[in-house]
């Protein structure tokens, strides 16, 4: 190492400023004596949130003393702290119930990780290649304001806003602070769900994912939905999925899954049903027809939600069993016994979700499986779905509503890109858009043309390497953490907690930081709060105390989470949409010419890494994937006959290519594929993400083609067609758990 | 004297991947990174087997957990020449770092693949050390380790109703796995007593041994993944 990159080195780690307190003895750490009362070798727990995905199950965390390198007031050193050290499912948590699933167990290495950025950092080199040099919060602080003073307020797309979708108090806030500037945040989510949202707003009256009461079902038929995996409240979902099968006497739930590529949860269904993607809602269309045909339900049963369907109140005739086998490839004898299991087995519920939402007809067909739940009346209605109350915290915290819709993020980069709106300053916080995109929409070429970016990341990406300052969060281990759950519970909850151990480093909490720029602004944002956690006091304290002499905050804190009624005004209140349309089926529109393309590409949240915002910690990395037993790689799932006619053997490095690009990866040979489809995980194909994830594996999203649904403005992520192509033989980047001399052992016993 | 045994209900088992994460956590298991995971050095105490069945599109998939069956009658314990892997009271396939001298006759004997070897002194980028499991030993170079049930909890609860002079109640002691497990597939418990959650589990006409035939008699009982009512 050179002296140059030595010194860059020790200035973005902080151990220069350790270096600099050497001659200064008032300044020396008293490394045993530690920061907060601890017993040496007793453990503590304290309640916290999970922060890796929109469920919000709730923590246990132990807490014991350690030695760390930690920052204090400016000095690096070591010192004895109160660390967390071990993550567990809350049991008294009504999302979920003790357990954790296995991206929650790792987030305790997002606390912990060796390339968390330890202070605010400014750009030193060009964007993207992840040069920085130190700079003070003050400064750091004071620039940001400037520039926000410096921006046009008559231009509500001044300043753009990127962050995670979200009902909780950062997000009101973020809300809060997009709105003094005249707009809304903007969040996109690869795998989100603003078509469902949106179709249980137009049938239902509610924009809101669906509680579904799995444990008191008897029939549970899932549209693509991977519901014990990575879609919507899986921790919760799954305690219920338990109870559905075993936890009633006498009473074993069953349970068929529709999608063109076995999801984990398509593993553990009776009967796993691969109809053509894009036709799902056809399928669910031809139960109803079936189910009124036979007099099972009358038509009128499904109430509103039928009558968004066109042909509903005439027995859907164009949906008849042989026309729903030609569309979906589904046998018309198995679309009438699946019919009339749903009609027969109640309590049935049909969820809809995933890849089957993902084309450009996801409205109808989230509308079409809305409609077969309503006439089946399993809409509030147990073991069928239901919408969770949901507190409101904008309101509970007096902050204005919106005061226009958010602009897509694509339109952001469409415009940024042909100059009719550049933002003056842009924000990121928890999103990876750069990595998440297609690259057909071009976001990070748009965002280059921003001319001031402010990441609040903990870690360098393919998006916080564009920013030219970083003020880095406290990870969630450290900071006040909240959560309002959009579904997996009965009653409302509104979850707490404070930090459960101090911060590491010199990082601040990025609402604190919001709250702290807003005041400094000349047209302050007139918060009435110095900090997040009197700001979550004054929310609390609208609630209604559930534990008589205490009052509702202080309850909170000591419980981790408020759960009772909500007062009316505190409610979310349910919207409905009447846009006057009917829906009716329409062929999916496939982006690439399907004798050039011949395979439909179906990229899917992976295990581990949802959309790859979890592929930094090393735990996951490491974890086999459930279905092919996969570690620290990408692949691509191929059917076996397929794979047999083009010559191609387990491991094979294939090329992927769209009319976008193309992604290389090994094969996977998987019985559970359709044979026109080629599926891949989401989440490696980092080119910066950490040690862990640089440079590994593949990324599925660059080849996806802008196709969207229209009335969402939605990505169809599962509306690319691709060709595939045998490289050669295996390269040795396809690393599985289950793979070479273990499985060569046992076939020599047999 | 309890005997401590596993149930694993493969009718709520989703094949999540929960309990190996949890594992990873709780027992202190390094991670091999992937150019030693590629040479089949990666280590999971508990992992989650596939078996595929029938083709497209009549397809099928079933999950199982896999970890130490803590046998009754271990084909690891009697080929160690220096007790490291022996027998204990309770029913544990345990196994004493500090005597291994890495043979690896026991995993050799293990008919389940349940043991691992350290290739390697484990090591953690700082500062993910703080992540570490004080209770649980960390195991250096040429020794093999596995699951242990949890040996740490299961003595720290028995410490703990000693104290309080009280027995243990059933369900008391929940290995990482068992606690992680969102669809309570996975029981622990005592097999002794006849009322136990995981003695009456056991019992089920569900409930089969992994190889039972080879006559290991193991203490993990799985419960049939079935379609109809058993």
């Amino acid at each position: 190492m050179d002296r140059r990159s030595f010194i860059k080195l020790t200035a973005v780690s902080g151990t220069s400023a350790a270096l600099a307190s050497c001659g200064n003895p008032e300044n020396q750490f008293i490394r045993f004596l530690p920061d907060e009362d601890i017993v040496p070798g007793v453990a503590v727990w304290k309640p916290s949130i999970c922060p890796l995905c929109a469920a919000g199950c709730g923590l246990t965390v132990r807490v014991m003393d350690a030695d760390a390198e930690v920052t204090r007031d400016g000095q690096a050193g070591i010192k004895r702290i109160a660390a967390a050290k071990k993550l567990e499912g809350a049991p008294a948590h009504p999302v979920n119930r003790g357990g954790l699933c296995a991206r929650g167990h790792a987030a305790i290495q997002v606390t912990y990780h060796p390339d968390r950025i330890t202070q605010p950092l400014k750009r030193s080199g060009d964007r993207g290649t992840g040069q920085y040099e130190a700079i003070s919060w003050e400064d750091a602080l004071a620039e940001v304001v400037s520039r926000l003073n410096g921006v046009d307020a008559a231009n509500p797309r001044a300043v753009a806003f990127l962050s995670r979708v979200g009902a909780g108090h950062r997000s009101a806030l973020i809300q809060q602070f997009a709105g003094h500037f005249g707009g809304s945040p903007i969040s996109f989510e690869l795998f989100g769900d603003d078509v469902l949202r949106r179709a249980n707003a137009v049938s239902f009256g509610r924009d809101q994912l669906p509680t579904v009461d799995l444990a008191n079902a008897r029939f549970v038929l899932s549209f693509g939905a991977d519901f014990l995996g990575t879609w919507n409240s899986p921790v919760a979902q799954s305690a219920a999925y338990g109870d559905m099968r075993r936890g009633r006497p006498g009473i074993r739930g069953s349970f068929a899954q529709v999608e063109a590529r076995m999801s984990q949860t398509g593993a553990s269904a009776d009967e796993w049903v691969p109809a053509r993607p894009g036709t799902e809602g056809v399928l669910a269309l031809g139960l109803a027809h079936v189910i009124m045909a036979a007099s099972l339900q009358p038509a009128a049963a499904a109430g509103r939600a039928g009558s968004m369907v066109a042909g509903w109140g005439a027995g859907l005739s164009d949906y008849t069993p042989q026309r729903v086998e030609e569309l979906t490839g589904v046998p018309a004898a198995r679309v009438d016994r699946l019919a009339r299991q749903f009609a027969e087995l109640r309590p049935a519920v049909a969820i809809a979700g995933g890849a089957a939402l993902a084309h450009s007809n996801g409205l109808f067909t989230a509308m079409a499986v809305n409609a077969l739940n309503a006439l089946v009346g399993s809409v509030d209605q147990p073991g069928g779905l239901s919408f969770t109350p949901q507190f409101n915290t904008g309101s509970a915290l007096k902050f204005s509503p919106a005061a226009q819709p958010a602009t897509p993020l694509q339109m952001l980069a469409a415009d940024a890109l042909s100059g009719a709106a550049v933002p003056q300053v842009a924000f990121v916080d928890g999103v990876n858009p750069v990595f998440t995109t297609p690259r057909a929409w071009r976001v990070r070429e748009a965002l280059e043309k921003v001319p001031y970016i402010v990441s609040f990341g903990s870690f360098l990406d393919e998006t916080s390497a564009l920013a030219d300052i970083i003020l880095p969060d406290h990870s969630f281990l450290e900071s006040w953490v909240e959560a309002v759950p959009e579904s997996g519970v009965a009653a409302a909850v509104a979850s707490v907690a404070a930090p459960v151990m101090r911060p590491l480093y010199a990082t601040r909490a990025t609402p604190d930081v919001l709250l702290e720029i807003g005041r400094g602004l000349q047209r302050p944002l007139g918060a009435a709060w110095q900090t997040f956690d009197e700001m979550l006091g004054a929310s609390f304290a609208t609630l209604p105390s559930t534990t008589p002499d205490v009052d509702a905050w202080t309850d909170a804190q000591t419980k981790g989470l408020w759960s009772g009624v909500l007062p009316a005004g505190l409610a979310r209140q349910a919207q409905a949409v009447a846009d006057g349309a009917t829906y009716a089926f329409e062929a999916p529109r496939f982006d690439g010419d399907a004798k050039q393309f011949p395979f439909h590409f179906l990229p899917y949240p992976s295990v581990p890494f949802g959309d790859g915002s979890t592929a930094h910690l090393p735990w996951l990395q490491e974890m086999p994937d459930p279905l092919t037993s996969a570690m620290w790689s990408s692949w691509v799932e191929i059917n076996p006959t397929t794979a047999a006619n083009m010559g191609i053997s387990d491991g094979d490095v294939l090329e992927v290519a769209s009319g976008h690009g193309s992604v290389r990866a090994g094969a996977v040979i998987s019985p559970g594929i359709a044979p026109d489809v080629i599926a891949m995980p989401m989440g490696q194909g980092h080119t910066m993400f950490t040690r862990y994830a640089t440079g590994r594996g593949a990324n599925p999203a660059e080849i996806l083609a802008p196709v969207t649904e229209a009335a969402t403005g939605a990505l169809a992520w599962a509306a690319t067609r691709v060709r595939v192509t045998r490289i050669g033989p295996p390269d040795g980047s396809l690393v599985l758990f289950a793979g070479g001399i273990r499985e060569h052992l046992e076939q020599e016993h047999r | 004297m309890a005997r401590w045994g596993m149930a694993a209900d493969l009718d709520r088992c989703n094949g999540c991947g929960g309990c190996v994460v949890a594992c990873h956590a709780e027992n202190n298991i390094s991670t091999v990174g992937p150019e030693q995971a590629s040479r089949g050095r990666a280590k999971h105490w508990i992992r989650v087997e596939r078996y595929w069945e029938g083709d497209f599109p009549d397809v099928k998939l079933k999950f199982r957990p896999t970890m130490c069956q803590q046998c009754g009658n271990a084909p690891c314990e009697p080929v160690c020449p220096t007790y490291a892997s022996h027998h204990t009271e309770d029913g544990l396939n345990a196994q004493v770092y500090n005597r291994c001298i890495g043979t690896r006759y026991c995993a050799n004997a293990c008919p389940y693949n349940a043991r691992f070897f350290d290739f390697f002194n484990p090591s953690w980028e700082k500062p993910l050390q703080l992540q570490l499991n004080p209770d649980v030993s960390l195991r250096e170079v040429g020794v093999m380790e596995k699951c242990t049930f949890c040996v740490q909890r299961i003595r720290g609860t028995q410490t703990t109703a000693k104290t309080e002079g009280r027995e243990i109640r059933d369900g008391e002691i929940q290995p990482a796995c068992v606690q992680a497990c969102s669809t309570r597939a996975l029981v622990f418990g005592d097999l002794e007593d006849r009322e136990s959650e995981v003695s009456r589990l056991s019992r089920s006409p569900r409930g089969s041994k992994l190889l039972e035939d080879v006559g290991t008699r193991p203490a993990v009982t799985y419960l049939a993944r079935l379609t109809e009512e058993a």
